[in-house]
């Protein structure tokens, strides 16, 4: 069987995963997520999309064993070492339903409602909140869907967040509820730059292990809620590697619509 | 939802309420302090931004809205950008 993307794909325990962002994050999420499709969910379908290149640079955090596009390099790895998975690179920014600007060879572009489909997990590993925002939108459409996000800051602290839903219902809060960042990014996408801006976009400070931890923390929720399927409670977790501490947040609607009101 | 002050003096009721920023959680005797004063007190120790909003739930507070025992208040961190 075949599998496009944008294609529906829901059969048995069968699971369509979308990583959005082969880099920092997504590269060891990658290896997890791949683990898990192919031995938990086999002929399941691992969709990697980035638009972006690996270079010599990117080895200090990012894991790859060649230079290139990383949705393709990243594929065609994985797909050598994981043959009950289908993997399908796709090469692409990702970007909103109302972009207008050009979509050429040198800046192939994928909008959000194109590539996320009902019963798609997606996994918004990308470097700014207004991809992320693209994709929490996009999702905000479905009926039954999962997008898993995390980023990190300040070196050792990051953070992770999962919107949930189900028949049509939202499960756990759209994270622009409790995050402004989310309604007026402070970023820009960099599907919709052009290749100089992007080339100009600063990495920040990031640190190996904060990327992988938090790869690990959005593993782990994926093996409660998908694997396990319980209640997303710890919708969103901080953690600051540097203090050794780690706290989950509970943005479920059942737990918010519970909370005490507030007085004056 | 913004909870707002009334004109009339708030009941300022004094005991114990959690107050959390990002990875820090804590129960305090902050109950029958504003908002704006708990920020000031846990502004430094914690890092918390003058910017940050402050929540009940989904309920955002305003500066002078009054915390009342065994409240959960949150000042809402910034989520972590890049990757």
């Amino acid at each position: 069987m075949t599998m496009k993307v944008g294609q529906n794909f829901i059969m048995d325990d069968k699971k369509r995963f979308i990583v959005v962002g082969a880099g920092g994050i997504g590269t060891w999420l990658c290896a997890g997520l791949i683990r898990l499709l192919e031995w938990k969910y086999p002929g399941s379908g691992l969709i990697i999309v980035d638009g972006d290149n690996y270079e010599e640079k990117n080895k200090e955090r990012q894991e790859f064993t060649k230079l290139g596009n990383k949705a393709v390099v990243k594929a065609q790895e994985l797909t050598l070492q994981f043959p009950n998975t289908t993997i399908i690179p796709v090469p692409k920014w990702v970007v909103g339903e109302d972009f207008s600007g050009v979509a050429d060879e040198e800046s192939p572009k994928i909008k959000a409602t194109d590539l996320v489909k009902e019963n798609d997990v997606v996994f918004a590993v990308v470097d700014n909140f207004a991809a992320r925002a693209i994709l929490f939108d996009a999702a905000r459409k479905l009926d039954n869907v999962d997008v898993f996000t995390g980023g990190n800051d300040d070196e050792l602290f990051g953070s992770i967040y999962h919107y949930q839903k189900r028949d049509g219902v939202e499960i756990t809060a759209h994270p622009e509820e409790f995050h402004p960042e989310y309604v007026n990014p402070p970023d820009k996408n960099p599907g919709e730059l052009s290749c100089q801006e992007r080339s100009e976009i600063e990495g920040g400070t990031q640190l190996l292990a904060t990327n992988m931890a938090v790869a690990s923390f959005i593993l782990g929720r994926v093996h409660k809620t998908i694997v396990n399927t319980q209640s997303p409670d710890e919708t969103e977790i901080f953690f600051d590697l540097g203090l050794g501490k780690a706290e989950p947040y509970n943005r479920t609607h059942s737990h918010l619509n519970n909370q005490t009101e507030i007085l004056v | 939802m913004e909870a707002t002050s009334n004109n009339s003096e708030p009941t300022r009721q004094t005991g114990m309420a959690n107050i959390r920023y990002g990875v820090y959680n804590q129960p305090s005797n902050i109950a029958g302090k504003s908002v704006q004063e708990i920020r000031s007190q846990f502004s430094k120790i914690w890092g918390i931004p003058s910017d940050a909003v402050a929540y009940c739930g989904k309920d955002k507070l305003d500066e002078n809205a009054v915390i009342q025992p065994g409240q959960n208040i949150e000042f809402h961190r910034r989520a972590g950008e890049k990757g």
